[in-house]
């Protein structure tokens, strides 16, 4: 076992860097690919080449070499992607197969969401976070804050109203 | 905005985004733009849900996958730790192996592939839930393995080199050749020098670009010129005039699903190929192609109609 604390080699450490880092590549792939499926292969991917390299990068490298390496994987996928479809449409006389559609989510939007969240008056961002962030029921939250459920409803009906307006004019 | 709302219709927003009332409720409620508006923010809600969710099953899944390597990986990182030591370790693995009479077997998992280094510098390069077996006494005279699944052999030259399995013996000088045995199907594709293969006591000499096949105890000879190398060492999975059955199988293999074919025919004849690193490619390639229907079922497993 390696109990360097500044070795990616030691498990704890390499563990710690996961937690640090993985949400935020996640998302980072997840706007390039439009896909969690395949943003998750890439995550785990460019983990395991963190991994393989675990001697040679230093802790404080660690995020520009993950999402290096996860840029230049999305690349390849890409071009690996293009090169299987073009070879599909070469070799598929007819079908009528529907892609899957699927909403395109622009990384500005989610911004304006969270962005809108948090300037959200405070009653209302206490009931929309507890609602949307811990998965509250509209009954529990109404438990934790000793008000009534339709109080609850109200507050989160405004938030959403509130968010619309803001979203809509930015 | 509404004027007229009544006192029920304060919280439908509420209502609407904890799942109580419908799209088509809401719809009614609101302009068609103010719709779609919140229609947007309700997926981009979710979409947030999904990004923040936590990241210890992905870690889990990173953790299964890199198990095997972090193993390598230790006893590399002893080597810095003290030469001495290795060098007194070296000496005896040295002799360990010197006098090792021992069988030595590697294995792959789902989706993993291996490339293993023979005592005479041949190669093995193992694909998908596959293994090999041999014992390092007196190699350079018998060079003989075992084989289970598929395997690329690039042999140097020597003395005769063997590869016994279940269902048949290739033999062969120096040469680079592709074995694949799984319970009813055996196929071996010669990609340089010459490769003998007995099956059912009939020998079959093998040209480059040449392959024999048996499929369910059926012999047939092929002579159409292939690639230079197996596609699968590139990461992909190709085939010429096979039963559905055995892509199915070999998809399993590679992405480590389980299908469930039993309402699909599947002894249609397939010729293609598929990707092994990318799923939804994959299985797009092979049943597109067939204009076969595919489920993710709940339990995981992906039925085909």
């Amino acid at each position: 076992m390696i109990k360097d604390l500044n070795n990616i080699c030691n498990q704890k450490v390499f563990e710690k860097l996961f937690n640090i880092h993985a949400k935020d590549l996640r998302r980072f792939l997840f706007f390039k690919t439009q896909d969690m499926d395949t943003a998750e292969d890439i995550l785990q991917d460019a983990f395991i080449k963190l991994w393989d390299n675990c001697n040679n990068v230093n802790p404080e490298k660690a995020k520009s070499f993950l999402f290096t390496v996860a840029k230049n994987m999305f690349f390849n996928y890409k071009k690996h992607e293009k090169v299987v479809m073009n070879h599909q449409k070469r070799t598929l006389k007819s079908s009528n197969y529907e892609t899957p559609e699927y909403l395109l989510v622009e990384k500005e939007f989610l911004v304006k969401i969270e962005e809108a969240i948090a300037a959200l008056p405070d009653k209302q961002k206490e009931v929309f976070l507890l609602s949307r962030m811990e998965k509250k029921k509209y009954k529990e939250i109404a438990e934790i804050l000793g008000i009534s459920v339709k109080a609850v409803e109200k507050r989160m009906h405004l938030a959403l109203l509130e968010m619309k307006e803001k979203i809509g004019k930015v | 905005m509404r004027e007229n709302l009544t006192k029920e219709e304060e919280s439908f927003l509420a209502k609407w985004l904890d799942g109580t009332i419908s799209d088509a409720t809401l719809k009614e409620l609101v302009s068609e733009q103010d719709f779609i508006d919140y229609k947007k923010i309700k997926n981009g809600l979710e979409l947030l849900d999904e990004l923040n969710r936590p990241v210890a099953p992905s870690f889990n899944t990173l953790y299964n996958s890199i198990h095997k390597k972090r193993n390598f990986k230790n006893t590399q990182a002893s080597f810095k730790w003290g030469l001495s030591i290795a060098a007194s370790i070296l000496v005896v693995l040295g002799c360990y192996f010197a006098f090792n009479f021992e069988e030595i077997t590697h294995e792959t998992s789902y989706a993993e592939q291996k490339t293993i280094s023979l005592p005479d510098g041949s190669e093995v390069v193992l694909n998908a839930k596959s293994a090999i077996n041999f014992t390092e006494k007196d190699w350079r005279n018998n060079r003989t393995i075992l084989l289970k699944g598929e395997a690329f052999f690039k042999v140097k030259k020597g003395s005769t080199f063997s590869v016994q399995t279940p269902n048949g013996l290739v033999t062969v000088l120096g040469t680079q050749f592709n074995i694949k045995d799984t319970d009813t199907f055996f196929e071996v594709v010669c990609y340089e020098g010459k490769v003998s293969v007995t099956n059912n006591k009939k020998e079959h000499v093998l040209s480059p670009g040449n392959a024999i096949r048996k499929i369910d105890g059926k012999d047939s000879e092929k002579h159409d010129k292939e690639n230079s190398l197996p596609s699968w060492l590139n990461g992909e999975s190709s085939f010429v005039s096979v039963p559905l059955k055995y892509v199915i199988l070999e998809l399993e293999k590679q992405y480590n699903i389980q299908i469930d074919a039993h309402r699909i025919d599947d002894s249609i004849i397939f010729t293609g190929s598929f990707s092994n690193k990318d799923l939804k490619l994959a299985l797009v390639s092979v049943f597109k192609t067939m204009d076969i229907q595919y489920i993710k079922e709940k339990n995981g497993v992906l039925s085909l109609e």
